[in-house]
This record gives structure tokens, C-alpha cells and sequence, in this order.
């Protein structure tokens, strides 16, 4: 349940890193199709957020439970600060800005993952 | 390019902003959980984690609000991370029996992928490149 889960959130955010990297390239600053891609990476965030705390209370809690918590916690924030500054900031930098917190997005769930089994 | 005399906040400092926001973040969530779980373990290496923190928690305070108030606060906050990777970096070489575990600037940064070593640079590179001119009243 959990590595599947990782996983679809790591290859969209490295795709949408990658779809923000290509608009940075070319001078260009977020769009709202891309903030609806974001949208999406944080809804599964979300479901991993419920799954993390179903698993907890049925007793197979992560392995080490504060740190996981901390780089979930960490993951669901990092996103939407990324969507506030794109509003904010109409230039090729907030494009750049995205680009940095989808690759944190990615390696938050690559350490999750390490995290998980323990 | 900056509307306000010595603005660090946007453009290229929204970038400078996210990486320090991102690792301010990583370093209080880290060595608050070391510090509350396993302080005993290895106090100095995790309190100077936690000092590291709160140092990188200030300067991105400082950059995100810029201005001629928090450009000084930005300036020393900078200053104190270039002298603490540097000399808990070569300490951490020199005496590794000083940190009995890594903190955020043992080896210079190299557990969060040096980042904590070139990130100083790039900010006071940043904090100079948008220092107000002379003559110009400061906003």
C-alpha cells in the first residue's frame, strides 16, 4: 500500500519538476495547469497522511515514528508555499521556486520510504 | 529590478528563499526530534544542530522580509552559517571525537548534499548584489 503510493507521488513530482524546469528554460512563470498537477501530488500527500495514521492505529506504526511524521508533515507544506509565491510572483522565478520544492516533494518521499521499513 | 531599495525577496531571492526555507525546515524538524528523543546520546553534536536550525530559520525570515531592518539581521545570520560550516566542518574532520553523531555541518555540510556550504555564499553573494546604492534614501 505505502510503496505504491510513494512512488505515483515521486514519478508526478520529478514530471511536474520537469514540466516547471522546461517553462523556467524559456522564461516563462507557473500556469494554473501546472498548480492543478501540484493539486493533485498533494491529494495523494493527503491519502498517505490517512494511511500513515490507519496504519498507526491498527497497530504497524512506521519505524521510526517521529522522523516519519516530521517528512510527511514537512511534504504536505512544502507545495503549497511553491503555489502561494507562483501567484505571487508572475516571472520565470516561480518557476524555478517549483522546480525546487517538486524535487523536495520527490526526495521527501524517497527518505518516507527509507523511513517506513526502517 | 527591485521596486524597494534593498528588496532580497524576489526575482532570483524567491529561489534563494525556497532553499533556505526548505533547509531551515529540514534542519528544526531533524534536530528537534534528536533533541527531544536522544539529547543524552550526543548532546553538543544535537544542540549545535538546534542553534544551526534556529541560525537558518533567521536568515530566511530575514531574505523573505529584506529591506534596510532585516538586511543586517540577514547579513549576520549568513555570517554566522559560512564561519559554523567552516569550523564545525574542519573540527568535525580534525577531533570527530568532539560530535559523538553528525550535525547539520559536520563535514561540511555533506549529509545534506553540501548544500549548508553553498548556500551561505550564494546568500551573501545575493545580500550584496541587491545592497541599495549610495545616495539613494533607503525605503
Amino acid at each position: 500500500m505505502w510503496t505504491p503510493l510513494a512512488l505515483a507521488v515521486v514519478g508526478l513530482s520529478l514530471a511536474l519538476a520537469a514540466w516547471a524546469g522546461w517553462r523556467a528554460a524559456r522564461d516563462r512563470p507557473v500556469i494554473l495547469r501546472q498548480l492543478l498537477a501540484g493539486a493533485v501530488i498533494e491529494a495523494l500527500i493527503v491519502v498517505e497522511v490517512v494511511v500513515a495514521a490507519v496504519l498507526t492505529a491498527n497497530g504497524s506504526p512506521p519505524a521510526d515514528v517521529a522522523t516519519f511524521w516530521g517528512y510527511l508533515v514537512t511534504a504536505l507544506v512544502v507545495l503549497p508555499f511553491a503555489a502561494a509565491w507562483a501567484f505571487a510572483e508572475r516571472t520565470r522565478w516561480s518557476s524555478v521556486v517549483l522546480v525546487v520544492a517538486a524535487l523536495t516533494t520527490a526526495f521527501l518521499q524517497y527518505r518516507l520510504l527509507q523511513v517506513f521499513a526502517g | 529590478m527591485s521596486a524597494v531599495p534593498g528588496d532580497t525577496a524576489h526575482g532570483p531571492g524567491r529561489l534563494i528563499v525556497a532553499v533556505y526555507g526548505v533547509l531551515a525546515l529540514a534542519a528544526t524538524a531533524r534536530s528537534g526530534v534528536q533533541i527531544i528523543r536522544d539529547l543524552d546520546q550526543a548532546p553538543t553534536a544535537y544542540l549545535l544542530s538546534g542553534v544551526a536550525a534556529v541560525v537558518y530559520l533567521v536568515a530566511t525570515v530575514a531574505l523573505a522580509r529584506g529591506g534596510v531592518r532585516w538586511r543586517p539581521v540577514a547579513w549576520a545570520a549568513i555570517g554566522t552559517e559560512l564561519v559554523g560550516v567552516l569550523s564545525v566542518g574542519a573540527l568535525s574532520l580534525a577531533a570527530p571525537q568532539l560530535f559523538a553523531d553528525a550535525t547539520v555541518w559536520s563535514g561540511f555540510g555533506q549529509g545534506y548534499g553540501y548544500v549548508p556550504l553553498v548556500l551561505p555564499v550564494v546568500g551573501l553573494w545575493w545580500l550584496a548584489r541587491t545592497r541599495p546604492r549610495e545616495g539613494v534614501p533607503d525605503g
